[in-house]
């Protein structure tokens, strides 16, 4: 079984109508409406140990929604999770115990005492051994540049500090997993890239299995081999990042440096299905085309006919495009569903 | 008791160290308050030797326990809990291995060291200076007296903690807090002593838990419980309390479902 297995998750909120204005207000109050939102709709997923997997879509999808019901402060609506084999919100305590959360948009510092005094708080919290505290402490300080701050309150650092205090806070008593809700939500490259760092080698050195959710197609592309995606409350896509690009983005466009100008160009490439010319000037050519109909080699061997070419190079489509285009409805991947990394 | 709530208990002695200019300035109010209630007290006897069996020097006294009573537990401890249900950090306690509950009472503890530690110092200045407050009569009802005020701080505790979970269904803390004190400053007799009311007001008030908090303590301190009747008010407080514990339980059942089925 795997570490996390969750069935048919469902999660239906319960939304008050209220009537706009003061005659609203006081409708509301003797006759109280609401409507059912359904934030998580039947999703199955199953996340091994290890893994690392990033789950993203677009605003209001239900990705915390998600991440709630499997830390166990959400009662789901219906459907089934266990993680590491037990029902999270049926033994909140026992999966709080096994588990590191980070929600980029909340803290769990303490706001008036030293970051450290927070930390040694959860240590005994978690009722940490001594040496196995120092240990973790020592690996987090080193990894997050936690000294730099670490006797300030929490009142006093900044946005990108208080991040990685309370990333060193969800991964201090060694959980075996961590759910990381935006925990790159307003950062500078910088701390992006320090923090992504520290995901990797926690990762790779301790296995802990993270689950994290972004609007970042960095910390998705840097991170994480397996990407899930949900839109309204569904999952469209579970896969591997590499699996994903292949398949969706099957479009490619090929840059041509040309020694001298080559005006027939559009014409002459008329000829050749599933090719189009996406730009044109004395000086360079691209063309788009399509790789599931024709090769970069044969487009390549027609344009050396007809053109003074002097350099050439790809374009690989980015994921950032991929998954754009997936929000958009433009591209649709409701067919690829399943199927874990 | 665990040691992971006495480290929270230390925490948040610290951090409210962080606030002592507030809790001071909060400690000059209720000197303020309680010496407009002595002038007031001191005009009401100036033509009498005696009220509802009250001397003046008990009614000093009185006042004494009073405010002592109302320097612990102030609105910090009150605020921090009823913020943590409003601002929706209670998501965040929930994940963590520790009860709610418990998690609270180490917080407040915490406070109220330092706020005991305060208002202790104010007493000994008062009654050094002002020497003709009475104290209690013997060693061991200076006794009774230290353990039926604490166990009025865990009535407090208990009140103030239920008052706080009805936050989760209001979208605001300060009607909660007023319409809570309010209750308890009447009932408790911070205001009056219970003797002063309506006989009906006086019964009711002792058959609730409330009276535990001011009326208890200051019964034992000025000598009006002695004997069994100190065992029999430091029983009736202990009931009290233990049953608010649980009482706190049951209601934070119910409020927690506001986070946990409804979302928060
Ligand atoms: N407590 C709640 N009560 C009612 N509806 C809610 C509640 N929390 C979330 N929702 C609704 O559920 C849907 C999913 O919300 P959720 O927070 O899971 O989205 P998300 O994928 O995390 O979005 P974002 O990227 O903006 O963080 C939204 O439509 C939201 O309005
Ligand atoms: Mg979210």
């Amino acid at each position: 079984m795997s570490l996390i297995e969750v069935r048919a998750l469902t999660k239906t909120y319960r939304q008050a109508v209220r009537q706009p204005g003061l005659r609203g207000a006081f409708r509301h109050l003797v006759h109280q409406r609401y409507t059912e939102r359904v934030a998580v709709d039947h999703i199955d997923m199953s996340i091994e140990r290890g893994e690392t997997v990033a789950y993203v879509g677009p605003n209001g999808a239900g990705k915390s929604t998600t991440i709630k019901m499997l830390t166990g402060i959400l009662v789901p609506t219906s459907g089934e999770i266990t993680v590491d084999g037990i029902v999270p919100h049926k033994r909140r305590m026992e999966n709080a115990r096994r588990i590191g959360v980070v929600f980029g948009q909340r803290t769990q510092l303490w706001w008036d005492i030293p970051v450290i005094e927070t930390l040694s708080l959860l240590r005994d919290i978690h009722e940490m051994p001594a040496q196995e505290y120092r240990k973790n402490l020592d690996f987090l300080t080193e990894l997050l540049g936690l000294d730099e701050f670490m006797h300030l309150t929490a009142r006093r650092i900044s946005l990108g500090q208080r991040m990685r205090a309370d990333l060193a806070a969800a991964f201090l008593h060694s959980p075996a997993i961590v759910y990381l809700d935006e925990p790159t939500i307003g950062l500078d490259i910088a701390v992006k890239e320090r923090i992504r760092g520290f995901i990797k080698q926690v990762n790779r050195e301790l296995g802990t299995t993270v689950m994290l959710t972004t609007h970042d197609l960095g910390d998705i592309q840097d991170l994480c081999r397996r990407i899930v995606i949900i839109d309204h409350g569904r999952i469209i896509f579970d896969g591997a990042l590499a699996e994903m690009t292949d398949a969706f983005a099957r479009e490619r466009v090929l840059h041509f440096q040309l020694r001298t100008p080559c005006p027939t160009a559009e014409q002459e490439l008329q000829r050749i299905p599933n090719v189009t010319v996406s730009g044109l000037s004395d000086t360079e050519l691209s063309v788009r085309f399509d790789r599931a109909f024709i090769s970069a080699r044969d487009i390549t061997g027609a344009i050396m006919q007809i053109a003074d070419v002097s350099d050439f190079r790809i374009d690989e489509p980015s994921i950032d495009h991929v998954i754009k285009r997936v929000y958009d409805g433009t591209l649709n991947l409701a067919v690829r569903k399943g199927g874990g990394a | 008791m665990k040691a992971k709530y006495l480290s929270l208990a230390s925490r948040s002695m610290q951090n409210s160290l962080a606030y002592r200019v507030s809790f001071i300035v909060n400690m000059s109010a209720s000197v303020f308050y309680i010496l407009a209630m002595f002038f007031l007290w001191r005009a009401i006897y100036a033509h009498r030797t005696s009220l509802a069996g009250y001397s003046w020097n008990d009614m000093k006294a009185y006042l004494l326990v009073s405010f002592l009573s109302s320097t612990m537990l102030s609105w910090y401890s009150e605020s921090r809990m009823s913020s943590r249900i409003l601002d929706g950090s209670v998501a965040m306690e929930l994940l963590k291995p520790i009860d709610f509950q418990a998690a609270r009472l180490a917080e407040t503890a915490g406070t109220t060291v330092f706020e005991g530690g305060v208002s202790a110092v104010l007493v000994t200045i008062v009654l050094i200076v002002y020497a003709g407050v009475m104290t209690p009569h013997s060693p061991a009802a200076w006794i009774a007296f230290i353990l039926s005020f604490a166990v009025s701080v865990l009535i407090k505790f208990g009140v103030v903690y239920i008052s706080s979970l009805f936050c989760f269904w209001t979208s605001s803390g300060f009607g909660v807090a007023w319409a809570r004190a309010a209750i308890t400053n009447l009932l408790s007799g911070a205001l009056i002593p219970l003797a002063f009311f309506p006989p009906w007001l006086r019964a009711t008030a002792y058959f609730l838990p409330f009276q535990g908090i001011v009326n208890a303590p200051a019964s034992i301190y000025l000598g009006q419980a002695t004997g069994a009747a100190v065992w029999g008010t430091l029983l009736v407080q202990v009931f009290w309390c233990v049953v608010l514990w649980f009482l706190g339980r049951f209601v934070w059942r119910f409020a927690v479902r506001k986070v946990t089925i409804f979302g928060g």
